[in-house]
């Protein structure tokens, strides 16, 4: 218990899921507040800037599509952190294994050779097993070796970053491409479709929302599900428990890296059709994807709603750029403000403020603390 | 070519490239020692990059750059020490929303600066006598950044600072086990916040000295992923001041080399290796059973008093 | 939804003719960098001002910052914007346009350093390689060490013909020289560019020329006392002793161009199939200069008088000379010399362009071979 003028603090165990909610939406809201200023002070008024946004996303097919659009690799890739940070694995490798699974479907669509139908199943089997591989190196290192799975996966996305220059300045330049460093375009049967008058790769949307579904599925109903939970409260209680730590591990970043991956077949089969430089196949979604997770707190379900934000802000971030004219950085501060905010509030979740009674509540020492 | 003159030239620029990876090394160094892992150096820096740059153009003074290039730095890092110690915030997200936080601002803050020369930028020095020398002169003492030196020499303090002193010791029990160090009477959350500024003051000059010394000029995301090869260096020095130079001088001389071996080599290659490295050492300390200096506590908010 | 849809692009479509029909034009600009870049997104952006301010007709927009894979998205929303014409100023884009182009078929296109045209959808380019060689010749003249530095961002046939020529005329001057080349593989990275600089200066290099998109070489060369030439933007100010010369860009000659002949109705969204500016010297679309009005930097203007060469055409001559007789016989209308008139050959004894040819426009934008002189790795590089 803690003392802070007339009110006392007191901390709960669990927060309710309305305290989460509610603290959740607060630090989104002022996030926005702050952007309101920054608006404001880039000379745009802050309500026309937000009804402006509102209108261009929210308020047209279009715009609605293009929210869909962004938000395929965030839940993809924000469903497999959930799995992961209820493991208390801290994969930020999503990127470096979306980026590995756009190569190996990239392998499979221009060299394999499997002919029509087979080819985009094909190329989302390969896309999972890349990405897969890419996540359980740092499993492995993190368990048998005590490796930092930050750290790893984290350089992992730098070394995948450069196998995807060399791959297309190298042995992938595609012949057709006059010399510049992409790969050929993927034969069309390697196309995903999309919904008319769109760019929304619909296949891959489809499978977001079931990866989604079913991580809920194995988090609460399955033994591994179990495990994993165990594992994320304290791997004391999981070694109590008798839990194979190795195989929980390894079988979260198998889902984790692997969804990634699909998330990285999409956007190479979907929306560019070819491979090409690691930051023109990504827009940063596998890092956006973290705060997804995050917002999500541990609920795959959550995870549709809080991509689907993300998708928003995305959206809204070429808003920003066409119709209000102002710099793109504007959405890297906004990104950096609403993590900031969402981190910053947690604790009030892990208290509750009550009114002391009226008697007391101006004796004493302001301020004091009694633990 | 003779080997002297390649010699020369790699060690010459690898001092160069790796001025920028020493100081922030040394920053994120204190500030992991301390327990507190800010993975916002890339923010730091480029933060430091554009006020340094803003600073030295207005006024003329490459040095007062520099020197406001710390107190953003520092500032910036503020942000992270309240998050992550005060509020017990997780300090990977807080350190990743930094980065996000910077690099944004300072391209937006920056827009106006963008494609400017510096009119003074910081000059670069050639010790008097010892670049004499021969072999060694050219290749340590002509036509070096001042930041440079002070960089070698800051390493040495801190590193005498952390292993010789009580302060070290201070400091490296709060990353070991604050629990203990509390005990002890040491105020940890005091401890945290000042390695954490520390941190950022050192990650601000790194920046500055890209935009006012190392290429006097400011753009939009100019510090190009070093933030990131100084989180990589921190593990490959082990969190050793002292390796840190030996480190950022190989980094830095790889990254040269990946230009100078081109006709051989895809730069690529080189480019990837400092985040190799990062991964395979810690993987042999791993294998080794060595911790290999990682701080007891690192990453691990510090709760008093509380079960 | 559905429908709505087809409403809303309807009357998307609707509001884009009716602007037409009044004579006004509103046209997008697509930047694939910042535009503060101090490169390509940099010199489209003032070519975009001029223009801007040169015609009451004309509003002008533009969005900066744009992913290749995003193009689509953005042209789709300045269309929405009212935008009748689109220029799209990047080759990544160019798969991008070409859709939208055929999405949006009464907004005009226009696709900078493509191949791919529509009824809608015309190419343009300003092309500097006959800049590269005039620069070419003042750094034969000017290098004492007969090594040449080159920083290439990528290698692409636009960044190769351009290293190509500068050699020809490199070794016009001076038949031993040798242009050594590192490539950073980046458009934009100050530090690559440094270190890439540094490297050619260990190696013996002592004038450079580069094509990336930042001043960091004409920096890093002033910083050790040697010449450079600029890269698009006037970057004499940034080293106002060591900026020999460079390339500059005019990009508002063709827009002023295209749009015009829009305004005038010489252009329709029905006969771009065939438009493809290639524009040169001669329509002042580009320039050579350290700036702006500045051909030669009047500090290197003795060196180069006083170096006197013993030319097969010409005879005797000095490069400054020879610098202001090519380059009338290029910027004149009737164009009496090309840089790469054969015969040329390859760096592997091929010949590549035969005795008197001129290479056409497709020769130069496929263009993977290097001449004699060129030194270093040179990915793409035709066997045998």
């Amino acid at each position: 218990m803690r003392r802070v003028g007339p009110f006392i603090l007191e901390r709960r165990r669990a927060p309710s899921r309305a305290v989460v909610i509610g603290v959740s939406v607060l630090a989104v809201l002022a996030a926005l507040l702050i952007m309101a200023i920054i608006f404001a002070g880039y000379g745009v008024n802050p309500w026309h800037a937000y009804a402006t946004i509102g209108k261009s996303t929210l308020g047209s097919r279009y715009g609605l599509m293009e929210i869909l659009r962004r938000t395929i690799p965030l839940l993809l890739c924000g469903v497999g952190l959930v799995i992961a940070f209820r493991a208390q694995f801290w994969n930020i490798g999503a990127e470096g294994q979306l980026l590995a699974g756009a190569v190996a479907a990239t392998g499979v669509a221009l060299y394999s050779g499997i002919p029509g139908p087979w080819l985009l199943p094909a190329m989302f089997g390969a896309g999972f097993l890349a990405g897969a591989v890419w996540g359980i190196i740092p499993a492995f290192l993190k368990v048998k070796l005590r490796v930092n799975d930050v750290i790893t996966t984290l350089m992992m996305n730098y070394i995948m970053i450069y196998i995807v220059d060399w791959l297309i300045h190298g042995p992938w330049k595609g012949p057709t491409m006059r010399g510049f460093a992409y790969t050929d375009i993927f034969p069309k049967a390697a196309w995903l479709p999309t919904l008319p008058l769109s760019r929304v790769h619909w296949p891959t949307l489809v499978i977001g929302v079931a990866a989604a579904i079913l991580a809920a599925l194995i988090l609460n109903r399955t033994r591994l599900g179990y495990e994993i939970r165990v594992v994320g409260e304290s791997e004391g209680a999981a070694r109590y428990a008798g839990i194979n730590f190795l195989r929980v591990s390894l079988a979260v970043m198998i889902l984790s890296g692997g969804l990634a991956g699909l998330a990285g077949v999409g956007e190479v089969a979907g929306i560019h059709h070819r491979l090409l430089s690691p930051t023109q196949v990504s827009m940063g979604y596998g890092y956006t994807a973290i705060i997804v997770a995050w917002l999500a707190r541990g609920s795959p379900g959550v995870a549709i709603v809080t991509s689907l934000f993300f998708g928003l802000i995305f959206a809204a971030g070429d808003v920003i750029k066409t119709v209000l004219r102002m710099p793109f950085q504007v959405t890297g501060v906004f990104n950096g403000l609403i993590l900031f905010f969402l981190i910053g509030v947690e604790p009030l979740m892990y208290w509750r403020v009550r009114l002391l009674p009226k008697g007391e509540r101006w004796t004493g020492k302001a301020g004091s603390s009694g633990s | 070519m003779d080997w002297q003159s390649w010699l020369i030239g790699i060690v010459g620029r690898a001092l160069a490239f790796g001025t920028p990876l020493l100081w922030g090394t040394l920053g994120e160094i204190y500030a992991e020692r301390a327990g507190v892992v800010n993975l916002g150096v890339e923010g730091m820096m480029v933060l430091g990059a554009f006020s340094a740059f803003a600073v030295a153009q207005s006024t003329g003074h490459p040095g007062l750059g520099i020197l406001v290039a710390a107190l953003v730095g520092g500032g910036a890092a503020l942000i992270h020490a309240f998050l992550t110690v005060t509020l017990r915030a997780n300090q990977y997200v807080s350190g990743l929303a930094l980065t996000m936080f910077g690099l944004g601002l300072a391209g937006l803050l920056g827009r106006g600066w963008e494609g400017i020369p510096l009119k003074q930028p910081l000059p670069s020095v050639t010790v008097p006598g010892l670049s004499k020398i021969p072999l060694l002169g050219p290749m340590l003492f002509e036509d070096q950044s001042i930041l440079t030196y002070i960089g070698l020499v800051l390493a040495v303090v801190l590193w005498l600072l952390l292993y010789r002193t009580r302060w070290g010791i201070v400091l490296r029990s709060v990353g070991e086990s604050p629990a203990t160090a509390d005990a002890l009477g040491v105020n940890v959350f005091l401890v945290r916040y000042l390695a954490v500024i520390l941190g950022g003051v050192l990650a601000g000059v790194a920046g500055g000295y890209l935009s006012v010394e190392y290429r006097p000029s400011w753009t939009e995301g100019m510090t190009a992923g070093m933030g990131w090869i100084v989180i990589a260096l921190t593990i490959f020095a082990g969190w050793d001041p002292l390796q840190a130079i030996w480190g950022s001088l190989f980094f830095g001389a790889l990254y040269h080399l990946s230009y100078r071996l081109q006709a051989w080599l895809p730069p690529e290659l080189l480019k990837l290796m400092p985040y190799a490295f990062a991964i395979l050492v810690l993987a042999i300390a791993g294998l080794s059973g060595r911790r290999r200096g990682a701080p007891g506590a690192l990453g691990v908010p510090y709760t008093r008093g509380e079960k | 939804m559905r429908r709505i849809g087809i409403v809303v692009l309807a009357a998307l479509a609707f509001l884009g003719l009716s602007a037409l029909a009044e004579g006004n034009i509103k046209a997008g600009f697509i930047y694939v960098g910042p535009i503060g870049d101090y490169g390509w997104s940099h010199a489209h952006n003032e070519a975009r001002e001029i223009v801007d301010q040169g015609f009451d007709w004309l509003e002008t927009l533009y969005v900066e910052s744009v992913p290749e894979g995003e193009v689509e998205t953005f042209i789709d929303q300045l269309v929405a914007q009212g935008c009748n014409v689109i220029f799209a100023t990047s080759f990544g884009f160019m798969d991008g346009t070409l859709a939208a182009a055929q999405r949006h078929p009464d907004v005009i296109f226009a696709h900078c350093s493509g191949f791919k045209r529509a009824p809608n959808m015309a190419t343009y380019m300003a092309d500097f390689y006959q800049v590269y060689y005039l620069n070419g010749l003042m750094a034969g003249a000017l290098t004492k060490t007969g090594k040449i530095g080159y920083v290439g961002a990528f290698p692409i046939p636009e960044v190769k013909r351009h290293i190509n020529a500068f050699t020809i005329g490199a070794r016009e001057v001076n038949p031993n020289a040798e242009v050594h080349v590192k490539w950073i593989y980046e458009w934009f990275n100050p530090a690559a560019a440094k270190e890439a600089a540094e490297a050619l200066i260990a190696e013996g290099c002592d004038v450079f020329a580069f094509t990336e998109d930042s001043p960091t070489v004409v920096q890093v060369a002033a910083e050790h006392g040697l010449p450079s030439f600029g890269h698009y933007s006037p970057m004499y100010d940034f080293a106002p002793d060591y900026v020999v010369s460079g390339q500059l860009v005019h990009w508002e000659a063709i827009y002023r161009d295209f749009l015009k002949k829009i305004h005038d109705g010489v252009y329709t969204p029905k006969n771009l199939q065939h438009v493809d500016y290639w524009w040169l010297l001669s329509q002042g679309a580009v320039e050579v200069g350290a700036k702006p009005g500045m051909m030669i930097n009047p500090v290197f203007e003795d060196d180069l008088k006083a170096c006197v060469i013993d030319h097969p055409v010409f005879g005797k001559i000095s490069a400054y000379d020879l610098v202001m007789t090519r380059y009338n016989q290029m910027a004149d209308p009737g164009v009496t010399f090309d840089p790469f008139q054969g015969p040329v050959y390859d760096r592997k004894g091929n010949l590549v362009i035969p005795e008197g040819m001129w290479p056409s426009v497709d020769t130069l934008i496929t263009l993977e071979w290097a001449v004699e002189g060129v030194v270093g790795p040179w990915p793409g590089e035709p066997e045998e």
